[in-house]
């Protein structure tokens, strides 16, 4: 359950985010995250914490979307370079086990949807 | 109506983070190593830090974290032993966060420590989410819980820097495929130590703690 520990921490930057936008927009749309597969992160989880969490603030009934990023190593032996068959974090090409972690491990708030009154 | 695309690019685990980096200051001031002990709920963590304490009892130089959702048990095992031992509960939550630990850490004694250990809260996927500031994640397996536990909680077996194979005294009595385990762990992680211990027998703590203070 550390999806709502995670999403406290969505929720917190999302509205320190959005209150930081000049001008001020009307409302909030959607939100993208981007969450490396290798955290073990159920979205259905992820998607209720956010509705929880965020009841009551200017984030209340935006969306969040989840972007997933595969893992991807380089070979520390060959240099192969690419995505592995996760779990195994094993060579394409040489069959080492000496690789590095390259993409997988990412979890950012990407970006915002804002709307903006015509008027204003 | 018109809709916009704000950018942004903020580190979801930005709090989490900056605690870290201060427990990350505090140990290197103190010139103190940090272990994170993760595990399934009864792998044998407080075992292991029991039987470190019989083995080499005249090493006091170490101190214990213990992280639990509830009760005070753990922590009066270590006690009753004279272990330094400060009792994290989380009320809930399935792992500790480096806040937390960093609360604690500056309550210990530091300056008569060479090593803290913090027993993490019983849970294998959780608590390899979270960088407490620690030098070295160890994994704790035991054998009792079937050997592909490497490939379904890859995380923690990917993030550890050694993997502690638990209560293999047991395996005469058990159907547990060692071989197959240890290839899972390879398959997770190819550099990674692994050390088979017996917190019964004693067997195998030795050259685990001996890799502990060598970090
Ligand atoms: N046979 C055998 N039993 C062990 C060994 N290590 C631990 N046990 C037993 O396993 C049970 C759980 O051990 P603990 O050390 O409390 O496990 P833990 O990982 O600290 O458990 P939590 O803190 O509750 O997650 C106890 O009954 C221990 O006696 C071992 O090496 N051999
Ligand atoms: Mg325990
Ligand atoms: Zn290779």
């Amino acid at each position: 359950m550390h999806e709502f520990s995670i999403c406290t921490n969505i929720v917190e930057s999302v509205i320190a985010e959005y209150e930081k936008i000049e001008p001020g927009p009307v409302r909030l749309l959607k939100v993208r995250v981007v969450v490396g597969k290798l955290h073990q992160i159920v979205p259905e989880t992820l998607l209720s914490a956010y509705e929880v969490l965020t009841k009551g603030t200017i984030a209340e009934n935006s969306q969040m979307e989840i972007e997933f990023v595969d893992v991807c190593c380089q070979c520390n032996k060959c240099l192969w370079e690419g995505e592995i068959d996760y779990p195994f974090f094993i060579c394409k090409e040489c069959g080492s086990g000496d690789i590095a972690l390259i993409h997988g491990k990412e979890l950012y708030l990407k970006n915002l949807e804002v709307e903006y009154d015509e008027t204003g | 109506m018109k809709n916009q695309m704000i950018k942004v690019y903020k580190d979801l685990m930005g709090q989490n983070s900056l605690w870290a980096e201060k427990i990350r200051l505090i140990l290197k001031e103190s010139k103190v190593t940090m272990i994170n002990l993760i595990g399934s709920p009864g792998c044998g963590k407080t075992s292991l830090l029991e039987k470190m304490t019989t083995l080499f009892p005249g090493k006091r130089d170490f101190a214990v974290l213990e992280g639990d959702v509830e009760t005070t048990h753990d922590a009066e095992r270590l006690n009753a032993l004279g272990v330094p031992v400060s009792q994290l509960l989380t009320s809930g939550a399935c792992h500790l966060e480096a806040k937390m630990v960093y609360h604690a850490l500056i309550d210990l004694p530091l300056p008569s420590l060479k090593l803290v250990i913090v027993e993490n809260v019983g849970n294998l996927v959780c608590p390899a989410e979270f960088d407490i500031g620690e030098h070295a994640k160890v994994a704790v397996l035991s054998v009792t819980e079937g050997e592909d536990k490497p490939v379904k909680y890859p995380l923690l077996f990917r993030e550890a820097k050694a993997v502690v194979l638990t209560k293999i005294d047991l395996i005469p009595h058990l159907s547990f495929n060692k071989d197959a385990c240890l290839n899972y762990i390879k398959q997770v992680n190819g550099t990674v130590p692994v050390f088979e211990i017996s917190s019964l027998s004693g067997d195998g703590v030795h050259s685990l703690v001996e890799w502990i203070y060598s970090l």
